[in-house]
């Protein structure tokens, strides 16, 4: 309920600093955020939409707003990560006239927005969803910023490769994200000349994994990659460790939140997790850190320098067509080409994905993740 | 690990899953037994005991800490906080639709599940919350097999209060007095038993002994949320449909099966654990079409 | 033993019993819809705001209003299974989910046209019905409420472990159809398929209500043993309301498909189920005008509530409960129940 309270106040403060500047001025340029704000995704994306608005009140406190002037005014849509309500939420956000939408964290809730925005022609700049299966259904309007599945699989296989093992274990947990990331990496895994020794599912919600880690032990697995959330890898991690599992525990980009450390307590020690550029980790991100903590009383989450860089660009693809005409927005979006943004440059590939590959390895340390280096 | 290391691993795993099953089933047949109605919201009551167990916990672990007394004590706060959830959820809910079509009181029950999952979603707006105790990961290591002690604390627990649940229904005035309810409603109310105080008494040990599965189960996974009784709701209906559905011996029997079930379940070779819970599903609908009396359930308790 | 939904050959409980009179303005207003004359004004006042209601307001109310549409077919159709024939079903987006995945595998996989794909997909539905009623109908009714909770989740288990379903990501780029040359295929255009289709579940519904069959289910709700003595088939008939409900369903579901374009487990979950039973209980069991509204308010109800948050679930549920113990018989009830 905090969260919901502090959503309201923040909007409504938002709003506030908008209309008192914006008064008797050129109407505001209205930016749909797609993000969940209820579910057990809501951290996630109220972290997200944090980050967009301190961007947002940036903007429009340094520049005056773009295009002469006019100020930025942001809406959100919950997509409570479940692809029916995100449609609803986009429709509504398209019915709105935004100008164009940033967002997306849950890839199965995003996939069917593309069409939405498609057919409504926004621009859309995806933050976070990153499965491989948005790749194809992206009209054209539509941009990732984070590097996909596929790069993460990489990521995954050279990490393994580099602590010498041999057999694999890939658990997901039956979800549109983290059964891609699994297979995708179970393909790239056994392409290289290596053995998966299991490759399993659990349900969302499940507790006791004791005879899946029977399972994983008995299957002589070297190492464990879990390719969902953190919630029940916590429990994973934990279950694992508990039943004297040795081997190399990794986890996804999914689960590189602190709290896993909650949850699977001093089992989360040496548990390695892929992951895009956090705040931690990005030198340049130092202002950024400070300014959100003295605005939001919290550390800014995994998601938060990603969904900055997102509204950060949105804007800048908009003063750059120098128009809100949707067309001349999405040309500029994809010409977007490899400037410095807070989690490192951004340019597209024709697909419109992140040309290069953004994931670094975090080891769990001290009940926080550290940047790894082999 | 030798293939029958592995089998007593599973065995011993599957019993403590049991366990948890058997206490969630016992007050679905509990409740079935004595007013013929399978109560959706049972599952949801697991939830709130664990929720219940975590703020009782954060009450006593200043004095009693967080290791297995406080927990103990946080359990006994669930259970009575619990019990008495569920006595008004009878009160409140079910009573005034007993005369009503089976179809009526079936949604009433859903419709409590849903405010029960929807008030704790609210509170904890969908987020996991970490129940954090002082359990070691410590445990006995015989050869190949590994028993914590967290396990065996807590077969022992559940154990306890079957026997107690047992000694109460067998040899107290009110256990037989919940016998006679299950047997015959009108008979007992024409004899002067007391119909509607045995009833809460059984929603009270029903409900009381979903709140001690779900503190236990809080502290020994580590974690809570407020959609985990939907899962093992299900299974302890399977696990009560199993051992025959109004029997409490047929719903400890049911849990130990099912537990044991599962965990031999995701060994079955060619076939993954995604399909797991097909499986389950497939058992439950089995038993209902072909046995719905279960193992040990009598047909005429399903008379009236 | 027998169903224990019929306990003993009592007349059946009524509202309309218990209430002779309407004494409420509201009450009052309900019964002067349900004589012919102002039920015509009625329903054609329905119609033409149906029809110029993508006119006069945003896309946003139009998806939603789709949306509503879409519920107004699933909720008549279980309204088939749970108001008409007595049967209490928590596993109905199994028949949603068969229809939505048959069109989609279909048009999608092997490229068959839409309209060629309906007749299978609602062959396919009719099995499904058959499969899960067949073994089930001798059941009691809390039995065979567990029994199709089960079957609904092992079908959304299926579709998320099959490789032909697309997995937990499902099937996306299932092709617009098109009729005659028209592409179906703006937000406006998947209005109007589903303004026609609810319409055409409401002619049908009334049409069953009115029907032999109609009066059959309603004598099984009511006894099911006197209806055996007077020659009804019950298993058959119980049979023919799930088979019907299950061709419903899978409408809603085929159009569905094609109006999202992409398709996923998670649309088909129990929460899906229970939502659909909710709109049916709500409005009232086995009355096509309060089946109707029911589905208009748990579509809108939490969208207008958007501001609540998680609140507006709880909100919903509260409700629901309330309705239960204060008005059982729905907001609109049956009189003939």
């Amino acid at each position: 309920m905090s969260q919901f309270r502090n959503l309201i106040v923040s909007t409504a403060l938002l709003g506030l600093s908008v209309s008192s500047l914006a008064m008797a001025q050129e109407p505001p340029i209205t930016l749909g955020v797609q993000v969940p704000t209820t579910g057990s995704e809501a951290t996630y994306g109220q972290d997200m939409f944090n980050a967009m608005q301190l961007a947002a009140e940036e903007i429009n406190a340094a520049a005056g707003g773009l295009l002469d002037g006019r100020q930025i005014e942001l809406v959100t849509g919950d997509s409570a990560c479940d692809p029916q309500q995100s449609v609803n939420a986009a429709s509504r956000l398209a019915s709105r006239e935004v100008v164009g939408v940033v967002g997306g964290y849950c890839s199965g809730a995003t996939q069917p927005t593309l069409k939405t925005y498609g057919d409504a022609n926004i621009p859309f700049v995806i933050v976070a969803a990153n499965s491989t299966q948005l790749i194809p259904a992206n009209p054209g309007n539509a941009v990732m910023i984070n590097s996909t599945g596929d790069d993460q699989a990489k990521t995954a296989l050279d990490f393994f490769e580099g602590k010498g093992i041999e057999s694999l274990a890939i658990v997901n947990q039956g979800d549109a994200y983290s059964q891609d990331l699994a297979n995708l990496t179970r393909d790239a895994w056994t392409e290289a000349g290596h053995e998966v020794a299991a490759f399993e599912y659990v349900n969302k919600g499940e507790q006791d994994f004791s005879a899946l880690v029977n399972k994983i032990r008995g299957s002589g697995a070297d190492a464990v990659f879990w390719t969902a959330y953190y919630a029940d890898g916590g429990l994973l991690v934990r279950q694992l460790r508990q039943r004297g599992f040795q081997g190399t525990i990794a986890v996804g980009d999914g689960s590189n939140s602190p709290k896993l450390f909650d949850i699977a307590g001093q089992a989360a020690e040496g548990v390695f997790a892929f992951s895009n550029p956090t705040a931690d980790f990005l030198p340049a991100a130092e202002q950024f850190i400070a300014d959100y903590e003295a605005e939001f009383d919290s550390a800014p989450g995994p998601y938060a320098p990603l969904a900055y860089d997102g509204l950060q660009l949105m804007a800048w693809a908009i003063g750059k067509a120098g128009s809100t005409d949707a067309d001349a927005i999405i040309e500029a979006l994809n010409s977007a080409d490899g400037q410095e943004w807070l989690a490192g440059p951004i340019s597209f590939t024709p697909q419109h994905t992140l040309a290069r590959s953004n994931f670094v390895v975090l080891e769990g340390q001290g009940g926080r993740w550290t940047r790894y280096a082999p | 690990m030798t293939w029958y290391d592995s089998l007593l691993q599973q065995l011993v795993d599957g019993l403590v899953l049991g366990a948890f099953y058997a206490l969630v089933a016992l007050g679905y047949t509990m409740v079935f037994g004595v007013i013929k109605l399978l109560n959706f919201a049972h599952g949801d009551l697991y939830m709130t005991g664990a929720f219940a167990g975590f703020g009782g916990l954060s009450l006593v672990s200043g004095v009693l800490g967080a290791g297995w007394l406080g927990i103990f004590v946080a359990m006994l706060l669930a259970m009575l906080a619990v019990g008495c959830l569920g006595v008004v959820i009878e009160r409140v809910a079910y009573h005034p639709m007993l005369g009503a079509p089976r179809l009526s009181i079936l949604i009433t029950a859903l419709a409590v599940s849903l405010v029960l999952q929807n008030a704790a979603l609210s509170l904890t707006g969908g987020q996991y919350t970490a129940f954090r105790t002082d359990l070691g990961f410590g445990g006995l290591n015989l050869g190949n097999l590994f028993l914590s002690y967290n396990q065996i604390v807590l077969v022992a627990t559940a154990g306890v209060l079957m026997i107690a649940l047992e000694l109460f229904v067998s040899r107290t005035a009110y256990g037989r007095a919940m016998r006679a309810v299950a047997i015959d409603k009108e008979m007992c109310r024409m004899l002067g038993i007391n119909v509607s105080a045995v009833i809460a008494v059984t929603f009270f040990i029903g409900s009381g002994l979903a709140a001690a599965a779900g503190t236990m189960a809080g502290a020994y996974y580590g974690s809570i949320w407020y959609f985990m009784g939907f899962l093992i709701g299900l299974k302890a209906f399977t696990a009560a449909v199993i051992g025959g559905i109004g029997s409490i011996t047929g719903a400890m029997l049911g849990g130990l099966i099912l537990g044991l079930l599962e965990s031999f379940g995701t060994h079955i070779p060619f076939i993954g654990s995604e399909w797991k819970d097909v499986f389950t599903f497939s058992i439950l609908i089995l038993v209902l079409v072909l046995k719905p009396t279960g193992l040990l359930g009598k047909s005429e308790v399903e008379r009236m | 033993m027998s169903d224990s939904s019929n306990p003993r050959p009592s007349p059946p409980r009524s509202s309309s019993q218990r209430e002779p009179e309407a004494r409420r303005p509201w009450q009052r207003l309900i019964i002067a819809f349900e004589s012919p004359g102002p039920r015509r004004a009625l329903q054609a006042t329905i119609v033409l705001l149906l029809i110029v209601m993508p006119w006069i307001s945003s896309q946003y109310t139009t998806v939603i209003l789709t949306n509503a549409l879409l519920y107004v077919v699933l909720c008549l159709g279980l309204n088939i299974v749970v108001g008409y024939a007595g049967l209490l079903d928590l596993g109905y987006a199994a028949f949603f989910a068969v229809g939505a995945y048959t069109v989609g595998i279909l048009t999608q996989q092997f490229g068959v046209n839409f309209w060629v794909a309906i007749p299978f997909a609602l062959v396919a539905a009719a099995i499904a019905g058959i499969i899960i009623g067949g073994p089930t109908l001798r059941l009691r009714s809390d039995y065979l409420a567990i029994v199709t909770l089960g079957f609904g989740e092992i079908v959304r288990f299926t579709a998320r472990n099959l490789e032909i379903t697309g997995g937990a990501s499902g099937l996306s780029h299932i092709p617009e159809p098109s009729l005659f040359g028209w592409r179906i295929d703006s937000a406006i255009d998947f209005y109007y398929v589903f303004v026609v289709l609810a319409i055409l579940a409401y002619v049908a519904s009334q049409r069953l209500f009115d029907s032999r069959l109609g009066r059959a289910w309603l004598y099984v709700r009511h006894d099911e043993d006197a209806a055996e003595a007077m020659g009804i088939n019950r298993v058959r008939i119980k049979l023919a309301a799930y088979v019907i409900g299950a061709i419903f369903g899978a409408i809603g579901g085929i159009f569905f498909s094609v109006n999202l374009g992409a398709i996923s487990p998670e649309s088909f979950s129990f929460q899906q189920s229970v939502l659909i039973l909710l709109a049916v209980v709500l409005g009232g069991m086995g009355k096509i005008p309060g089946v109707i509204l029911g589905a208009f308010i748990v579509v809108l109800g939490p969208e207008l509530l958007r501001e609540f948050d998680t609140l507006r679930l709880l909100i919903f549920a509260v409700l629901l409960l309330a309705i239960m113990l204060f008005r059982p018989s729905g907001i609109w009830p049956e009189k003939r129940a």
